[in-house]
């Protein structure tokens, strides 16, 4: 498949009054076109970084492009002026944002916030922009999109705001679509109508959406590939089987076995121990490995390289050098391997060789 | 099970009363809370349920009916005293762990509040060992005691929250939304925390909260609120397995699982309040279906409920 997108070696600083923070740590991936990549991880994990990166929204006195680029359409984005980046962002790649309360303007009309990019980016006139955003609103599924162009943001509920902010984002028939925790604020009953939107939508103009959220049953909803980050890096990326049924990271084991499922009902739940890494001051080795069962000698000394599983499915974690020993995952997780072909732990329908 | 520690009484909550913006956000809800259990009460934001534990504290009058701990009416007139010892039995911990403790207070001083004001320690010493003692309890520190609030993280600070909560000897604690600022990773420690906390101090609580799998991990027993009425109780498993009530399945069939090849095939069912098709004068209230399991219907919906659920046993 084609690639739209390609982050590489990518290295991103702020500056702060304590010092370096360094964000981002060396981060390597793919976009290809039409499909969902979900970034999952813990808050300052950089999942969010990685993309305001993209985006090139984050604050241009305190942070810092240390490493590596970002490559759209054969440019890099990091080395693109601002003029450039503005014909770009909200264009060709544009965001939806977490809270719908706050990502609108209280003050203006929401046509009118749905016009300004058709208007900034396409050569039309004003009535053909209104013509436009009609039918974009009608495209979300907002009822009596006429009678609403004229309405502001306090007259919508929650779950038609974000329908707004993702008309607003789709004005343009972006290539890439990042949606940065679109359905976190949301409830659940909404959060299926977004959701369902959404992926409709891709159908409708076959755009690639990269998905920010924790929520890991969202994942298994909308991703098609998913990419673990931790500490900075991402530690696992893979299709969404190959990380929720043969997952090799112990930050991914530890992320889905802390989900409670509905049919399990043990005791305790298992918990990532301490709390993530402090990046004033990244560690040497493996960032998750003073919370990990599973860490070995070489983890605090030298940071993993990614090992190949498959064509698809990459991991970062000593665990997979050959001469590692060989470790018995969490319960939880081989109970999931059980149901991948492929995996050491696979019962087959046959009954399995062994 | 044991014997009720609260009953709730047809509790009615409306704000602005009489007005034509009036809002029933609590609308002639009942149940009742038994000693040591943990009782779960989800719904969509909007429909009531942090009205409904913020009333049964006392942080707002109810409009109408009773809630009743341990036999006595809480929102009776009561003197001070009384008042005090009932505010030293039910506790609350709230939703936003930044928002909910004082940024110019010291934890020290933040967890001790509520001694101070029982008056439960004697001296500046024991204060200080007693908080020590709590912040323990959490999983916290010594050190932890001189600093500000906004020296911790999210789920440090709900593990200050719990501490402040605890540090009155509660019988009952009314968590509204405790974990849902938390990280996934976060959420589970804090969820074992509450868990552990109530097997060693039997205490009772009421969870409110909008993601439906943590709240089958930790309850016992389930309500499920729409518009300010309460459409379901059951326990927790039974709740989950056999939804009677149109709007949960309809809440439970939204739920995303951290499963790829069950979303594939997850199919949701919306929820239209108008199939049940209420007639004038038709009286529907919670009946209970088979033990233990309360629907909000009508005596025609309880006859075919009743038999749906006999035909599957």
């Amino acid at each position: 498949m084609e690639k739209i997108l390609e982050v590489k070696d990518l290295e991103l600083s702020f500056h702060t009054f304590a010092g370096e923070v360094k964000a981002i740590r060396g981060v390597n991936f793919d976009l290809l076109k039409g499909e969902t990549l979900a970034i999952v991880g813990e808050s300052g994990s950089g999942k969010s970084v990685t993309t305001k990166s993209i985006m090139r929204l984050l604050p241009e006195h305190s942070s810092e492009f240390k490493n590596g680029e970002i490559l759209f359409n054969g440019k890099d984005l990091t080395k693109l002026t601002d003029k450039e980046m503005q014909k770009i962002r909200g264009k060709d790649i544009s965001m939806i944002f977490q809270d719908p309360m706050t990502s609108l303007n209280p003050t203006m009309p929401i046509g009118k916030q749905i016009m300004e990019p058709i208007l900034k980016h396409r050569k039309v006139s004003k009535s053909e922009a209104r013509k436009v955003s009609i039918d974009l609103l009608r495209l979300v599924g907002m009822p009596k999109p006429e009678a609403r162009m004229k309405q502001y943001p306090h007259q919508f509920s929650g779950g038609q705001r974000q329908r707004i902010v993702i008309a607003i984002a789709l004005a343009c028939n972006p290539q890439i679509l990042i949606a940065d925790e679109p359905t976190t604020a949301l409830d659940v009953t909404i959060q299926a109508q977004i959701l369902e939107l959404m992926k409709d939508l891709q159908k409708k103009i076959d755009t690639s959406i990269i998905f920010i959220t924790h929520d890991l049953g969202v994942v298994a909803n909308v991703a098609d590939r998913v990419a673990v980050m931790y500490g900075g890096r991402i530690v696992e990326i893979g299709t969404v089987d190959e990380i929720f049924y043969n997952p090799q990271h112990p930050y991914t084991w530890g992320l889905l076995s802390s989900m409670p499922s509905l049919d399990t009902a043990e005791e305790k739940l298992y918990a990532i121990p301490g709390t993530p890494p402090d990046l004033l001051h990244p560690p040497k080795g493996d960032a998750f490995a003073l919370r990990s069962d599973y860490a070995l000698k070489i983890d605090l000394e030298e940071a993993p390289p990614f090992f190949k599983i498959s064509d698809t499915h990459y991991a970062a974690t000593w665990l997979l050098h050959p001469n590692a020993p060989q470790v018995e995952p969490p319960v939880a997780i081989v109970e999931r391997m059980k149901k991948y072909p492929g995996s050491r732990y696979y019962e087959g329908t046959e009954g399995g060789a062994y | 099970m044991a014997e009720k520690l609260l009953e709730i009484k047809n509790l009615k909550q409306y704000f602005n009363q009489g007005k034509p913006n009036e809002v029933r956000a609590v609308d002639d809800v009942s149940f009742d809370i038994y000693k040591g259990e943990t009782l779960g009460l989800v719904g969509e934001s909007g429909c009531g349920k942090s009205t409904t534990g913020r009333t049964i504290i006392r942080l707002y009058d109810a409009t109408d009916g009773e809630v009743i701990y341990d036999g006595v009416n809480v929102h009776d007139k009561k003197s001070k005293k009384d008042l005090k010892t009932f505010n030293q039995k039910m506790q609350m911990i709230f939703q936003d762990p930044y928002a909910s403790l004082n940024p110019r207070m010291k934890v020290l001083d933040i967890i001790a509040e509520g001694l101070d004001i029982h008056g439960l320690v004697k001296n500046p010493k024991e204060r200080k060992e007693r908080v020590v003692e709590l912040l323990e309890t959490v999983g916290l520190n010594r050190e932890h005691a001189d600093r500000y609030a906004h020296e911790f993280s999210g789920g440090q600070r709900q593990r200050l929250g719990i501490a402040r909560a605890l540090a009155v000897n509660p019988e009952f604690i009314i968590a509204d939304e405790p974990i849902s600022a938390l990280d996934v990773s976060i959420q589970a420690q804090v969820v074992n925390l509450l868990k552990e906390l109530q097997k060693e101090k039997g205490l009772t609580y009421l969870f409110i909260a909008h993601d439906l799998s943590m709240v089958k991990y930790i309850s016992d027993r389930i309500g499920v609120m729409y518009f300010g009425k309460l459409v379901e109780l059951a326990p927790a498993e039974d709740l989950y397995n056999n939804p009677l009530h149109p709007y949960t399945q309809s809440l439970l069939s939204a739920i995303p699982l951290p499963d790829p090849n069950y979303e594939r095939t997850r199919v949701r069912k919306s929820y239209d309040p108008s199939v049940h098709n209420y007639q004038d004068g038709e009286e529907v209230t919670m009946r209970e279906i088979t033990p233990g399991h309360f629907v909000y219907c009508s005596e025609k919906e309880y006859v075919a409920l009743k038999a749906v659920s006999s035909a599957r046993v």
